[in-house]
């Protein structure tokens, strides 16, 4: 499947510049001028959440939390003076990014969710989270229209990298599965690129 | 003959449609009283600056009805948005901005404030100033029955009944918050506002009344948690501080033995505020002249602001001084055209002022009819040693209603008359003010007075962490608070109704135990 080319956006600028930085990796004559085919934007942004979310889950909550103990992570981090979970963590920016710009859209869903307004809503998301979930290594991405808009949705396995990931979510009441191990796929990123008709 | 009488008719008609079209549009684009144009009554609190089109209405003729719903999103978010803020706002705008909740937005429009809370239509406004039908949650929440047992039996227009859900504000009603304190008992056994009884504590006072001043200011400072270097310092400082009726500077007209004598027994004269600290608060403490030369005789907020900033923005965005309020548009100017100010000189914005009581909705006292809200001496009496008044008498004088009335019968009233009496402990008794303008909590122990009375009152669920809890257990509480006879007699006896939420809560977390 072909995806439209699009123009970098704000959002991507600082990811594009990157790349386009890089001896090869981009040729146009200019900035301004430069594209990036929707899926490779779609996987850089996913690298710097990816990896964000890795470091926060790893050095932050892990580290401070299982192996130092120094103070705790919780749900309700405001009333237990604790840390944002990670996946809070995550949401927080999709959120904060939401109020910034509409040139993306991310967000954090399971075929598992402990939050259930955290589950596939179209054919696309549950489609996509199936096929992380049979093949983590292999991101999904497909064309979908919502709202009369259509966009590039990109779907990222988002695995258990950490104890505290598995531990929390298996010990969590509304969990609908408590079986998860470490490497396991919990659910996915999903990233959604506006592109034209 | 007859012609000439149509055509002077014609010419009265056109006249006085050319006059009435000039002075609507006069009223519209220069200045002048917009009563004219309100299409509806508005909600409670916005009645008072319904005039001021302006601070609501703020898009660009002939803008696209998305462009109005966000310029509208800004103005309502320009006065409630600390509020929002401090509720941990359980659905924000920008939860609906993704893509993926374009279906749940087809259903309900979450993006706009005016989905829910349309203005100028009170038969449609509920309680909340909410203008949907009270099954909104609907719209995305469909899955209840199915992920939540407990609520089988239930439909959709009560999920915001009191003491269940509210759209935006839930920090006391989450699931694990009424399992972490759902044994709470109904009244605490050592009943106590901690941040009241530090409120209303006079330690530099009591500490110059003792035998050894420094010792007991230290000692004071210490159960504030600081520790033997720190507050040996700081006694210093508070007691170098104080002033004496000796200190006073003031013209002296103004010096007066009443007015000294008040001011030396307050916590001005005991926190070294001279009288040119708000008479003259741009002169120097030692420059009598300067002082003589701006000396203000009643000074207002903007002298108060600049060391009660908390207690002056708070009281801004409160129903006694929303009037006040910095985002509030200023009275349109006249015409810069000379010809055009001369055309519609009898068109021109009034300051909106202080609130008149006679203007409120609520019952009023008939004898406090002539006077005003929305200045801090409205409440605070100058040179007042005994912030008591405030927090009492000051809005019994006003207010008439049954609540107000039934509180001078009410248990909380006799704990606040033992206190003031000296027979019950700090921070027992429970004035108006303590439930109505709690003391918020700050950083690093520290608190403020919110004088936004309206803070911790819509839903009245919003009391509940700041206020009740300090006395009452939370299901004694919200059972309380869902009991709207109770509150009318200002909880004069107990509950008489049971909301379940605790039980439902406590319950699956067990089963899923």
């Amino acid at each position: 499947m072909r995806f439209s080319r699009i123009k970098i956006t704000a959002a991507a600028a600082g990811l594009a510049v990157a790349v386009a930085a890089a001896p090869g990796s981009l040729s146009a004559d200019s900035l301004d001028d430069a594209t990036i085919p929707a899926k490779d934007v779609a996987d850089m942004l996913h690298a710097v959440m990816e990896s964000d979310r890795t470091v926060y889950t790893r050095l932050v909550v892990n580290r401070l939390q299982n192996e130092e103990q120094v103070i705790k992570a919780s749900e309700f981090f405001h009333d237990d003076k604790a840390l944002p979970l990670p996946a809070q963590m995550f949401r927080f920016g999709s959120e904060m990014v939401a109020d910034k710009t509409d040139k993306f859209f991310y967000s954090l869903l399971s075929l598992w969710p402990i939050n259930k307004q955290n589950a596939p809503t179209t054919d696309v998301e549950k489609e996509g989270l199936e096929a992380v979930a049979d093949d983590p290594d292999e991101p999904f991405y497909a064309e979908e229209e919502l709202g009369g808009q259509k966009y590039l949705t990109a779907v990222y396995a988002d695995v258990a990298v950490a104890g505290a990931c598995v531990s929390c979510h298996n010990a969590h009441k509304d969990t609908p599965r408590d079986d998860f191990e470490l490497d396991d796929t919990m659910g996915g990123v999903v990233i959604r690129i506006p592109i034209d008709g | 003959m007859s012609l000439k009488r149509n055509a002077a008719l014609w010419i009265l008609w056109l006249g006085l449609t050319l006059a009435g079209g000039g002075a609507l549009a006069a009223i519209v684009y220069v200045g002048g009283d917009r009563d004219l144009f309100l299409i509806g009554d508005t909600t409670g609190a916005h009645h008072q600056i319904e005039v001021a089109c302006d601070a609501c209405h703020t898009s660009e003729t002939f803008a696209d009805a998305e462009t109005i719903q966000k310029d509208m999103n800004k103005a309502c978010l320009s006065c409630h948005a600390d509020e929002l803020d401090v509720a941990n706002d359980s659905h924000p705008v920008k939860k609906f901005r993704d893509p993926r909740n374009f279906r749940r937005r087809e259903a309900l429009d979450a993006l706009y404030c005016t989905t829910c809370h349309a203005e100028h239509v009170p038969e449609e406004t509920r309680v909340g100033a909410v203008t949907l039908p009270m099954d909104y949650c609907m719209a995305c929440h469909q899955d209840v029955f199915e992920n939540r047992p407990s609520h089988q039996g239930s439909d959709f227009t009560t999920c915001a009944s009191a003491g269940c859900h509210n759209f935006h504000d839930n920090v006391a009603l989450y699931e694990d918050f009424l399992v972490k304190h759902a044994d709470m008992p109904d009244f605490a056994a050592h009943p106590v506002i901690g941040f009241s009884a530090r409120s209303r504590a006079t330690p530099v006072a009591d500490a110059l009344a003792s035998d050894d001043a420094r010792a007991q200011m230290i000692a004071y400072l210490k159960t504030l948690g600081e520790d033997d270097d720190d507050a040996a310092e700081e006694a210093d400082e508070r007691l170098a501080a104080v002033l004496t009726a000796d200190d006073a500077l003031a013209p002296a007209p103004y010096l007066t033995a009443g007015a000294v004598a008040e001011w030396a027994g307050s916590k001005h004269a005991l926190g070294g505020v001279n009288c040119a600290g708000c008479h003259a608060p741009e002169a120097a403490a030692d420059d009598f002249a300067a002082i003589e030369a701006e000396w203000i005789a009643e000074p207002g907020m903007d002298t108060c602001v600049s060391c009660h900033k908390r207690e002056v923005g708070s009281f801004r965005e409160g129903k006694h001084g929303m009037r006040f309020h910095p985002e509030l548009p200023d009275p349109r100017e006249a015409p810069e055209n000379t010809l055009l100010a001369a055309l519609t000189a009898m068109f021109r914005d009034a300051p909106l002022g202080p609130m008149p009581v006679a203007e409120a909705r609520l019952p009023m006292k008939p004898d406090a009819m002539g006077r005003a809200a929305g200045t801090c001496t409205a409440c605070h009496a100058p040179h007042e040693s005994n912030l008591a008044f405030a927090a009492v008498e000051a809005c019994a004088s006003c207010h008439d209603d049954d609540h107000t009335r039934a509180y001078f019968t009410s248990p909380h009233f006799r704990l606040w008359e033992a206190e003031m009496a000296g027979t019950g402990a700090p921070g027992t008794g429970v004035s108006c003010g303590d439930c109505h303008m709690p003391k918020v909590e700050l950083q690093r122990g520290n608190f403020f007075v919110t004088h936004n009375q309206n803070a911790y009152l819509r839903p009245n669920e919003k009391m509940i962490r700041p206020v009740c809890l300090s006395c009452h257990g939370l299901g004694f509480a919200i059972d309380a608070l869902a009991d709207p006879e109770l509150v009318e007699n200002n909880f004069n006896g107990r509950p008489s109704a049971h909301v379940p939420s605790i039980d439902w809560a406590v319950s699956r977390t067990q089963r899923r135990q």
